[in-house]
């Protein structure tokens, strides 16, 4: 049972954190150098977890593939891997109690928006390395739904399904829901009409509030956001409740701290910042004050829906990408939301971050489109000023825009350079 | 008439390395003209094989577009921008070809170039 008093929450928590350092110290070398000089019996609390360093993807990558590993060989019962764009993959292995945990938690997921033993549940999440499509699929399972096990594409025939098989739950990226919705329309399928989809449940990308009122205009009755990563076992950390208002994550088995990324501080509630997760509960690979680098909002207020687990907001991006402007948090993932309604522009991009005396600016150079259609240079400042005032509108912050010829702006192999931070240089010299 | 535009940031050698490419090319320049916003502008062209020049520049990943335009000897313009003006169409830009001749877009070429056909002006379109 996980609807429980806060109270007995936190117990378990203090219960839980005893036993995992414990268990750290003495199975894994890792954790036994990181907690060095540390009194493992003082680590009683929460508070008391900022006493013990943080663990990081680099710490994961440079321990390839077995090193954070703390159960013997035999117990290991399956792999996953998210894609590493730069050098190692991210491996995280799993116990049999480690999938059951997993698996309870993805059961929880659908069950608080009322998913039940007589729902069809479409899982468009891809099968395989990622985490996605087998943890919801176990999930689901355990909660005695009907599953289809889709995976990814094939996009048509995810519809005809949809429509033969009566889904009524459906599992997979908010930007594929979108893309689901068209190709049914193009299908002469009107989903809101034809389809019975009570519920979407999109996760493994950030989305915003604008996709979910596009979401249940076009495809789902109601649009959920899941969160999860496959280092904390996968999709199923943290889910929507009906009053769609913050994901609660599962603190029996989580540990949630909000830090400044910068100084590594820890925040207080309400206040933006990373996101740094201790598992209490994973037996194979489990990670003390993992430092998820997804930028969110914990809120620890009573929830309608009577959980008492905390809430994080929605995910507004990655620690990556953020940069700070005149005190103001920019996510490329806003600026690039803006080119790609722009006509004209190419989504390529690249923000400067410079210093003119002691004010901040941001400069946005953006490609114009190879095939743009204008001999007219008002058609060129138009553009311009329309991506300045939304820019404005959506970041509270005076842009200036460079648009710069095709091509010109760098492009990379793995995850675009996005920014460029002069500021930095400039405080070198 | 085919005209080319070039979209080039404004800085210098930009310039220098379009008249480059062309000139590779064998391409022809009888008339450029110039307009600028701030870091970027665009360069628009009368050249002898304009097709040959979209298909060149496109492949060095420049965004060109073509549109067309009228030609005029520079006598005949007061006469030209008079009646086009009369007759509601407007001249958007103009820059001189040969110091003789002027290229003039306009707001409706297939309009403009009845109006002068129809008084029997002088005119390459």
């Amino acid at each position: 049972m996980y609807k429980l008093p806060k109270s007995e929450i936190e117990e378990i928590q203090r219960k839980r954190l005893r036993q995992i350092v414990k268990y750290l110290y003495e199975n894994s070398s890792f954790y036994r150098n990181k907690l060095r000089g540390i009194d493992i019996d003082e680590i009683r609390s929460k508070e008391d977890l900022r006493k013990i360093p943080f663990t990081t993807k680099d710490d994961i990558r440079d321990n390839y593939p077995f090193g954070l590993i703390c159960v013997d060989f035999s117990k290991i019962v399956r792999f996953h891997a998210s894609s590493g764009t730069t050098g190692n993959p991210t491996v995280v292995a799993y116990t049999i109690q480690d999938i059951e945990n997993w698996s309870e938690l993805c059961k929880r997921c659908l069950e608080i928006v009322d998913v039940n033993s007589n729902d069809v549940v479409q899982i468009a999440y891809g099968y395989g390395l990622f985490t996605g499509g087998l943890g919801f699929h176990y999930g689901a399972e355990r909660l005695g739904a009907k599953v289809i096990p889709a995976s990814t594409g094939n996009t048509k025939r995810q519809i005809k399904l949809m429509k033969d098989l009566g889904t009524t739950v459906i599992c997979c990226t908010p930007s594929y829901g979108l893309y689901l919705a068209e190709v049914a329309k193009e299908e002469g399928i009107n989903p809101k009409r034809d389809l019975k989809l009570k519920a979407g449940i999109f996760g493994a990308e950030p989305w915003s509030e604008n996709t979910r009122r596009k979401l249940e205009e076009n495809f789902v009755e109601n649009a959920y956001d899941i969160y999860g990563m496959s280092e904390l076992n996968g999709p199923g950390v943290a889910m929507e409740c009906k009053f769609k208002n913050g994901l609660h994550i599962w603190e029996d088995h989580y540990i949630v701290e909000i830090i400044d990324p910068n100084t590594g501080e820890v925040l207080e509630p309400e206040e933006k910042g990373e996101m740094v997760v201790t598992t209490l509960t994973k037996e194979a690979m489990p990670l003390l004050r993992y430092r998820t680098r997804d930028i969110t909002i914990l809120n620890d207020d009573p929830c309608d829906c009577g959980l008492n687990h905390a809430r994080i907001m929605r995910i507004l991006g990655r620690t990556d990408d953020m940069l700070k402007i005149r005190g103001v948090c920019v996510f490329p993932s806003q600026i690039e939301e803006i080119i790609m309604k722009t006509n004209g522009l190419s989504p390529h991009y690249q923000l400067v971050a410079d210093r003119e005396g002691v004010m901040d600016k941001l400069i946005v150079r953006v490609e114009v489109a190879e095939d743009f259609k204008t001999d007219r240079l008002t058609d060129l400042v138009n553009i311009q000023n329309k991506l300045e005032e939304e820019l404005k509108d959506a970041l509270g912050i005076n842009a200036v825009i460079e648009l710069v010829e095709p091509k010109k702006i760098p492009r990379s192999e793995g995850k675009a350079q996005r920014i460029v931070d002069l500021r930095k240089i400039r405080g070198l010299l | 008439m085919k005209q080319i535009s070039v979209f080039l940031e404004n800085r210098p050698g930009r310039l220098a390395n379009l008249l480059k490419i062309l000139k590779e090319n064998n391409i022809k320049v009888f008339a450029m003209g110039i307009a600028e916003a701030g870091n970027y502008g665009i360069v628009r062209l009368i050249l002898d094989n304009p097709d040959r020049a979209i298909e060149v520049l496109r492949n060095m990943n420049m965004a060109v577009n073509k549109s067309e335009v009228i030609i005029v000897s520079i006598e005949l313009l007061p006469e030209v921008s008079k009646v086009l003006g009369e007759a509601g169409i407007n001249i958007d830009y103009a820059y001189t070809m040969d110091g003789r001749k002027v290229v003039l877009k306009v707001s409706d070429e297939i309009k403009a170039s009845e109006v002068l056909r129809n008084l029997g002006m002088e005119f390459i379109v």
